[in-house]
């Protein structure tokens, strides 16, 4: 039997619900209301607890995590600057936050005071025939009660008649943290870095490149706090991944902007993005860390924690130069000046393909790249140089980033097949090149920084040739992969797909004869 | 899943407080736990202040595998269900053949339920009946509380040679000294005795305890109110060796 959660928009009244018990089964409501914590509700800047309704709050140096879904409430200590699952010991609430984000600092969303409590429904032998837990919090001048019966096995009846109870004292079905949040006031602005951007098929494809940029633009813009903060590396990662898909829609949406503008444009977006390059890569080294030091031999070791000890202190100095760059005038200027221009568009000349509608517009280019993808994968074997791998990651990446433009014009679930089927191959030539960046990186450092490690440059330059050996073989498997996960993207599915989605009339050409 | 029977051919000797004690000790090492009281003087049911039902007086009720597993209640306990008393040998048949069976109706249903035990504990009639003969061919083993006193010795030597005449598995008996009182001469020589006799006596043993006598009084199992340290921690080093005897893995 399914419990039954519930939220109740005032305190939950033991005397108020013990009258609408059924008076012939002499049920005993018992109740204890908890002690009452003051503390604060942490959530992550995407929501990711909220969206997987749950509630964590920390009191003190205790972290308490609530499943709206089963009632349950897990404990664990925690020191009171924690910000990452990882900081945490093992202990059944750094698990269940592993699981909902491992990258993401958990950030407090609001002050509040809440306690939980435990009743039981007794019947007249003093058995207990229904569990109930009851979670109240209090934001400033608001309060609400949330709370999640359990059934007792063979006792059906008495389940109902709790829920009943509950019910008529105002209780209401409720498994949404969106809704606590609602009741208590508490604003928490959804995140997601993959916005839906409605688009008319209609309409000029003017207008919709400057609606996705838009789009984008915002959520490079929202990153930036917490960019700043240096709360998490998702703020970058998802910055830079703005900013890439504006880049994109100005090189391949061609001839919709005048070139002059476009050439100008990418040059902007580029030396934004350029100014965090080196934070990003010091960031993915970071993160790889425990990874990197499987990989190599043990008495690599202390070389490999030298040039961590390195990359932490370039990774500071890197941070704070990009919180520089982000506070300063120059780069709200530049920024604001970016954002107006694609918000009323009069200061953006048409290309001479600026007019045609959007629908049309979108069929023919992703086409052409769907196509060219096919082309080059098509000629790759063992022998291929890995130039030619390369250019196969940036077309499918162009490809997809197209799909997700423009999936809001074609079917959802025939577009969402397509990004999934080339999900796989596209994740096999990213860590490809990651493998390949990488190597470039730790080759920098060989040559550029080495003097740098006085005394211990043997045992740097030990650690990072064993790294870059290893980081070479992970990159040689993945290459042998990508014949293998292009030839399952290459499937008559997503033939069919794509001829049905993007053939329409007169964009046949000759690469056709491929399919 | 095993199924530990609680037997006694004598009466009186603490076997329902044994039985309600050890599914208490099986549960809270976090066995999934089923407490089937067969015994109608038994008292399993008061114990845990699970009434039967109005449906469960009435016979063949268990005709359905539906009709057992509606008769299942939960305990106050976590991992602790109970199936209170008056099964019928018919019934009791049905159950254990079917419980025995992994790919009986009644496993499948349990298991729809989530509710698949580790342990089935039964607590059965001090008789040798058609059921309790039943138990002793289907019960991975027979846990038999003893008092040491002559008379109920004499009755342990009994079924132990009820077991040898009619080829049932002497081995399944797990003997255990209950409500021991070290003061007496008679308990400790009989303990001594018996000890060289019977091989398979668990190590631990159930002391007289007032603790004990008053489950009645709080009507649940003895750990739940008395201390950790008390004559009631007993019971749970006796499922431990229980356990190790069953082969109760994880």
């Amino acid at each position: 039997m399914d419990p039954f959660t519930y939220l109740i928009p005032s305190l939950l009244n033991q005397e108020k619900v013990q009258k609408k018990l059924p008076a012939i089964r002499h049920y005993q409501l018992a109740l204890d209301s908890g002690e009452k914590q003051k503390g604060l509700l942490l959530d992550t800047f995407d929501a990711k607890l909220r969206q997987s309704n749950q509630l964590l709050f920390q009191a003190g140096t205790m972290l308490s995590l609530y499943e709206l879904k089963t009632g349950q409430m897990f404990e664990q200590t925690a020191s009171e600057d924690w910000a990452f699952p990882a900081d945490l010991e093992p202990g059944p609430v750094s698990s269940r936050l592993l699981q909902v984000s491992r990258l993401r600092a958990f950030l407090p969303v609001a002050g509040v005071t809440f306690s939980l409590g435990h009743g039981s429904l007794l019947d007249d032998e003093g058995k207990t025939r229904v569990r109930l837990v009851h979670l109240f919090i209090s934001c400033r001048q608001r309060s609400v009660g949330i709370g999640c019966t359990q059934y007792l096995r063979g006792y059906d009846q008495a389940h109902e008649d709790l829920r009943l109870a509950l019910e008529e004292t105002g209780a209401v079905f409720c498994r949404d943290v969106g809704v606590v949040f609602d009741v208590l006031g508490i604003k928490q602005e959804i995140y997601t870095a993959k916005p839906k951007v409605a688009l008319n098929p209609d309409a000029p494809v003017k207008q919709s490149a400057r609606k996705i940029i838009r789009s984008f633009l915002r959520i490079a813009r929202r990153n930036e706090k917490g960019l700043v903060a240096d709360y998490d590396t998702e703020f970058l990662h998802d910055y830079r991944v703005s900013l890439r898909k504006v880049r994109s829609v100005l090189s391949l949406f061609k001839g919709v902007f005048s070139p002059e503008q476009t050439d100008q444009l990418k040059k902007n977006f580029a030396s934004l993005m350029q100014k965090t390059n080196a934070l990003r890569d010091l960031d993915v080294y970071l993160l790889n860390r425990s990874q990197y030091f499987d990989l190599v031999p043990a008495d690599t070791h202390e070389g490999l924690e030298i040039l961590f000890r390195y990359f932490e202190g370039e990774r500071q100095k890197e941070q704070k130069q990009v919180s520089r760059v982000l506070k300063s005038k120059e780069y709200q200027n530049e920024i604001d000046r970016l954002k107006k221009m694609f918000a009323d568009g009069s200061s953006l000349p048409s290309g001479p393909r600026g007019e045609e509608k959007s629908f049309e517009f979108a069929c023919g280019l992703v086409k052409k790249r769907y196509d060219k993808v096919c082309k080059i994968a098509r000629a790759i074997d063992d022998q291929s140089e890995d130039s030619v791998v390369h250019r196969l990651r940036i077309q499918c990446k162009k490809l997809r980033y197209l799909l997700e433009f423009f999936a809001p014009l074609f079917p959802e679930d025939e577009s969402k097949s397509l990004i999934i089927a080339l999900k796989q191959l596209q994740d096999n030539l990213g860590n490809f090149n990651d493998y390949s960046v990488q190597q470039r990186f730790l080759r920098q450092v060989l040559n550029n920084t080495i003097p740098d490690f006085n005394g211990r440059e043997i045992k740097v330059a030990e650690s990072i040739g064993a790294l870059t050996t290893m980081l070479h073989r992970l990159q040689w498997k993945e290459r042998r992969q990508v014949m293998k996960n292009f030839a399952r993207f290459d499937s008559p599915e997503v033939h069919t797909i794509v001829t049905k989605l993007f053939n329409i009339e007169g964009s046949e050409n000759e690469n056709n004869c491929l399919l | 899943m095993k199924i530990i029977a609680c037997y006694s051919n004598k009466g009186g000797v603490g076997k329902t407080a044994t039985a309600v004690n050890l599914a208490y000790a099986s549960a809270i090492k976090g066995r999934r736990t089923l407490l089937c009281d067969l015994d109608p003087q038994g008292a399993s049911g008061f114990y845990f202040r699970v009434k039967p039902s109005k449906k469960l007086v009435k016979t063949a009720f268990f005709r359905d595998v539906q009709g057992l597993i509606h008769a299942i209640r939960a305990s106050d306990f976590d991992n602790l269900d109970l199936l209170p008393a008056n099964l019928t040998y018919r019934d009791f048949d049905i159950f254990l053949s079917r419980m025995k069976n992994g790919r009986s109706r009644l496993k499948k249903a349990l298991r729809k339920v989530d509710n698949d035990y580790d342990v089935i504990i039964l607590d059965c009639p001090p008789n040798i009946s058609l059921l309790s003969e039943n138990v002793f061919k289907t019960a991975d083993k027979i846990v038999v509380p003893i008092i040491p006193t002559t008379l109920s010795v004499r009755t342990f030597e009994q079924l132990n040679s009820f077991f040898k005449t009619n080829e049932y598995q002497r081995k399944k008996l797990l003997p255990f000294f209950s409500m021991v009182q070290k003061s007496k001469k008679l308990h400790k020589d009989t303990m001594a005795t018996l000890r060289k006799s019977y091989k398979s006596l668990l190590r631990n043993y159930i002391p007289f305890s007032t603790e004990i006598e008053r489950m009645g009084l709080h009507r649940a199992p003895v750990l739940t109110y008395a201390g950790k340290d008390s004559a009631a921690n007993i019971y749970g080093q006796i499922w431990q060796e229980i356990e190790e005897k069953a082969k109760i893995g994880w």
